[in-house]
């Protein structure tokens, strides 16, 4: 009967139980929105790293994220592929550039050099072409979402690159680096466009076999290598993503945005919960009378408080959802991690019963015998 | 045969207005029977709710004992009195106050069930029955704004009889009505407090409830003036 008397009486006031989901719904979508590009942003960081392949990479001293590499003596990778326990040792150039588009402006892009055959590290996602293509010495992958900076051009159209003739072989699909856009090509001609000597490299990706224990493989190259910094693929993955969180307030912006949209949905909440309780103030004091407890009261608002709740979270990730399917081939970064809907979901409900705290204390003091007034 | 259904005994309550405290009940003694209409009668501020509300373990008295089953409950635990509420007592308001987001039904199943228990087949079959006996059994699906105030008042009636109380206690329930749902309401009111098992004690300030009382309380100040019987001699076990 409680719960009949709560879910009744919220379907009863349409528009303040209207007013109460949209808190729910701005919590929901707000933060959630924010939590989406905040963790595509977090992706763009250490994307190269994370769709490397590799099991661990040298990387120079001092090294405190993968877009500020330095440089390594490429012999370092055919030291590597001496010991027993390495499956490959692949060096990787990251360079800046500058595309020269068709209207005769430039594009500043960061270039990614990969060693033939293998190409380790290559691009993981194409929409036209494949990594094959970077074989090919003039072939140079760019982005569908940066075609348009680009000046649109097409498959097999011949760009500039640094003053360096490159020809696009492949359009890789929703691939983007936290400094913007990202080229692949292959290490000779990376090294073309930088002038960099060809016995140097950023970055070496190592790959373990399959029977080696990795922390072990890891050790040893470390006493193999003083001079570098071995390091494991997640580890530099988010120590990158640290270094971008701690230096560029970034996490403190989206962490102020995700606290306003808290502050604005519970606020909400808690106001129109209480309005609720003040238009409905006779008839808790008739159920007092009639014989309900203060805990009786306060089980109506709990359940009046998990309905709007559960309502809400509905319609936000309805929202959400529609919000992440439209920019999904869009150049707004966006990321939900399974484990975020459901903790966000709990996190709100929990907001929304502390908003409803409010509402619960008023209703619980009114007494019965303000039905009789 | 009649029975004492509550009793108080040296009953006083104050009141704090803010600035000092107001004797607003003096100290009575009462004894409220079961089949019988008895009405408190008196100018506003008399302290007619209070003693209605003091009756119905609404207000804690001041001072004094309320005897029900010849225990003192005056001083019990707000959670104690309000399941004796709950179980001893109907309540039916001025203005019938129905909760407008429930049905005529389950507006009468609430004191069944408002402390957490499933509402019962027995109470449900309860609940048609009472609808039933008030004419009301064909709106037992509408909402309270669908049903007139003396429609609306039955309900309220309906709603206070479902745990079968010892008194049913009314706050002015015909003063919102027209005289002919006025005179449906105290003729049901009257035929409810026949039951030797029942009492109904209700405030008033309306004459036309008069001639239907068995006994009439006058109250002024505080202070209970008049308390006489009308009619024949009725029996009262102690």
């Amino acid at each position: 009967m409680r719960r009949l008397v709560a879910i009744k009486i919220l379907l009863h006031d349409g528009a303040t139980t209207a007013g109460a989901v949209l808190g729910v719904v701005a919590i929901i979508f707000l933060v959630g929105q924010q939590l989406t590009v905040f963790f595509g942003l977090l992706n763009f960081m250490s994307a190269i790293v994370d769709h490397s392949g590799a099991d661990a990479w040298i990387v120079s001293k001092k090294t405190d994220n993968i877009n500020a590499a330095g440089s390594l003596p490429i012999r370092y990778a055919d030291r590597i592929m001496g010991l027993h326990e390495v499956e490959w040792a692949e060096p990787v150039l990251s360079v800046g550039g500058l595309v020269k588009r068709k209207d005769g402006r430039f594009q500043p892009v960061q270039v990614i050099g990969l060693a033939r055959p293998r190409l380790a590290g290559g691009p993981w996602r194409f929409s036209e072409g494949s990594i094959g293509a970077l074989l090919d010495y003039e072939g140079l992958t760019v982005d569908q979402l940066d075609l348009r900076v680009f000046g649109n051009p097409e498959k097999d159209d011949i760009l500039e690159v640094s003053e360096r003739r490159v020809r696009i072989a492949g359009i890789t699909k929703n691939i983007r680096g936290f400094g913007g856009t990202l080229v692949f090509t292959n290490l000779n001609k990376a090294r073309e466009i930088s002038r960099v000597p060809a016995d140097r490299c950023s970055n070496i990706l190592i790959r373990f076999k399959p029977e080696t224990e990795i922390h072990q493989g890891v050790l040893k190259l470390k006493k193999m290598l003083p001079q570098a910094e071995v390091i494991l693929t997640e580890s530099l993955s988010a120590q990158t993503r640290l270094y971008y969180l701690k230096n560029t307030g970034i996490g403190s912006s989206f962490g102020f945005s995700t606290i306003i949209g808290i502050l604005v949905g519970i606020v909400i909440i808690m106001l129109t919960m209480y309005t609720n309780i003040l238009n409905r103030q006779k008839d808790f004091a008739v159920l007092r009378a009639l014989g309900a407890r203060k805990r009786d009261i306060a089980i109506v608002v709990f359940y009046q408080a998990l309905f709007i709740a559960l309502i809400g979270i509905f319609i936000g990730f309805l929202l959400l959802a529609l919000f992440l399917s439209g920019t999904r081939d869009s150049r707004l970064p966006s990321y939900m991690f399974s484990w975020v809907p459901p903790a966000h979901g709990f996190f709100t409900i929990v907001l929304c019963l502390l908003g409803s705290l409010l509402a619960m204390r008023k209703a619980t003091r009114i007494q019965p015998a303000s039905a009789f007034r | 045969m009649a029975k004492v259904a509550v009793r108080l005994n040296e009953i006083t309550r104050e009141f704090f207005d803010g600035k000092q405290i107001r004797m607003v009940l003096k100290k009575t003694n009462l004894d409220i029977y079961t089949r019988e209409f008895t009405v408190i009668a008196g100018p506003s501020g008399s302290g007619k709710t209070t003693l209605l509300t003091i009756i119905g373990l609404i207000l804690t008295p001041t001072s004094g004992r309320i005897m029900i089953d010849d225990k003192d409950v005056a001083h019990r635990s707000e959670d104690e009195l309000a399941a004796m509420r709950m179980k001893k007592f109907g309540f039916v308001f001025q203005n019938a106050d129905l909760i407008t987001a429930l049905s005529v039904a389950q507006n009468v199943l609430v004191p069944t069930a408002i402390q957490g228990a499933p509402v019962s087949a027995e109470s449900k079959r309860a609940m048609e029955e009472i609808l039933a006996q008030f004419g009301l059994a064909s709106y037992a699906y509408a909402m309270p704004q669908q049903l007139s105030a003396g429609q609306r008042q039955r309900v309220a009636i309906a709603r206070a009889m479902i745990n079968a109380p010892i008194l049913l206690l009314c706050d002015e329930p015909t003063s919102a009505l027209d005289i002919e749902s006025s005179t449906t309401v105290l003729d049901t009111l009257k035929r409810l407090s026949q039951d030797e098992n029942r009492g109904v004690v209700m405030v008033t300030h309306d004459p036309r409830v008069f001639p239907y009382a068995d006994r009439m309380i006058k109250l002024e100040d505080g202070e209970v003036i008049d308390d006489s019987k009308s009619g024949g001699e009725e029996k009262h076990e102690e």
